[in-house]
């Protein structure tokens, strides 16, 4: 093959790649999870539902505050990312941590907690019934593990960050294993997007 | 002229056997690095973070921790399979096989100090003493950094 060929097939596979229309970092999971809805207790002691997050497009994690590696490094993660939005964009979105250890994470204890990533950031919680219903309708669960003797105990929960948009429909997973700029990118390629839908409506 | 060449030898000197010196030392048996406590508000437990690296010919174990600053501290991984995520407590230690290094660090291998007996801030010094199998001493007191939460 000679070189200008190569440089062809090379400029169409890449051409091919960028039209892939889902080359979203996360998964997409629009149309695959019902719209956000739950009933919780906000970190200022309310009864909310996902009225709440009053229209605006939502970073939604699963975690507890006695989680000292995964869930902060996540959530500085989101928070970092979040940052890196430009100016329109970055106002729009809100961040939740919806913690799934009711009995340690009271309204309290979950806002000094969210305070300390961001004030962009609500804290939320719920009785079992509550937190059941909600993660199963985002088909994740989380479990208790057995205490220790001083009492404590550990808590599985979903490792992924929830993207839904302006209208609560679920749009993105974002997975664990995903960087700050990998989610920036995601965040921003969704928020335009749901900007240019709303300049146009 | 003559007093600037004559600092100058003297530095080149000073510097050389400096180098010297440096060279001849032996590695610790034993390097922790860039030991640091991610900070968490509220009282819930804190991940402590670091690298160790067995620098002799046979395998160490880290077995304990312990800090003054803290009720209780263990050594704990988290692990994260299919969307999930747990931790699991290290219950025969971590094994580090000779001239290997290990890291613990965030989404892995991490310190779980729990009950601060006192509030902690960025930029404090704390002192945990790191129990390990293998080496003499057996205890190695490390001062680790209080950084804040969003760090990695
Ligand atoms: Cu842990």
């Amino acid at each position: 093959m000679n070189p200008r060929r190569i440089a062809l097939i090379a400029a169409l596979l890449l051409g091919l790649t960028a039209c892939g229309d889902e080359s979203w970092h996360g998964k997409s999971i629009e149309g695959l999870m019902p719209e956000l809805e739950f009933e919780l207790t906000a970190e200022s002691g309310e009864t909310v539902t996902e009225s709440v997050f009053a229209g605006r497009p939502v970073a939604l994690y699963f975690g507890f505050t006695h989680c000292p590696d995964i869930c902060p490094t996540t959530l500085a993660r989101l928070v970092a990312a979040a940052r890196r939005l430009p100016e329109p964009l970055r106002e729009e979105l809100q961040l939740a941590f919806v913690s799934v250890d009711p009995q340690r994470d009271g309204p309290r204890q979950l806002s000094d907690y969210t305070d300390a990533f961001s004030d962009r950031m609500v804290g939320l919680t719920g009785s079992q019934r509550q937190l059941k219903a909600f993660t199963r309708r985002y088909r994740t669960t989380y479990g208790y593990e057995e205490e220790r003797s001083d009492g404590s105990y550990n808590v599985s929960h979903s490792s992924a960050i929830f993207v839904f948009d302006a209208s609560g429909e679920p749009r993105l997973m974002l997975l664990d294993s995903l960087g700050v700029a990998e989610i920036a990118a995601d965040l921003e390629r969704l928020l335009s997007r749901e900007a240019r839908n709303a300049d146009n409506a | 002229m003559k007093i600037v060449s004559g600092v100058l030898l003297v530095i080149v000197l000073l510097a050389g056997a400096v180098w010297w010196v440096a060279d001849m030392t032996p590695a610790e048996p034993l390097e922790i690095d860039n030991p640091r406590i991610r900070l968490v508000p509220g009282g819930a437990p804190m991940a402590g973070y670091f690298t160790i690296a067995n620098h002799t010919d046979s395998p160490i174990r880290l077995v304990s921790a312990a800090s003054e600053a803290f009720g209780h501290v263990m050594i704990h991984r988290t692990i994260v399979s299919g969307g999930d995520a747990r931790m699991e407590h290290q219950d025969s230690g971590v094994l580090v096989a000779a001239g290997e290094t290990v890291a613990f660090a965030p989404k892995g291998l991490h310190l779980m100090l729990m009950g601060a007996r006192r509030e902690l801030q960025v930029g404090e010094d704390v002192e945990v003493v790191l129990g390990f199998e293998g080496i003499e001493p057996a205890e190695h007191s490390v001062t680790f950094t209080v950084v804040p939460v969003t760090s990695s």
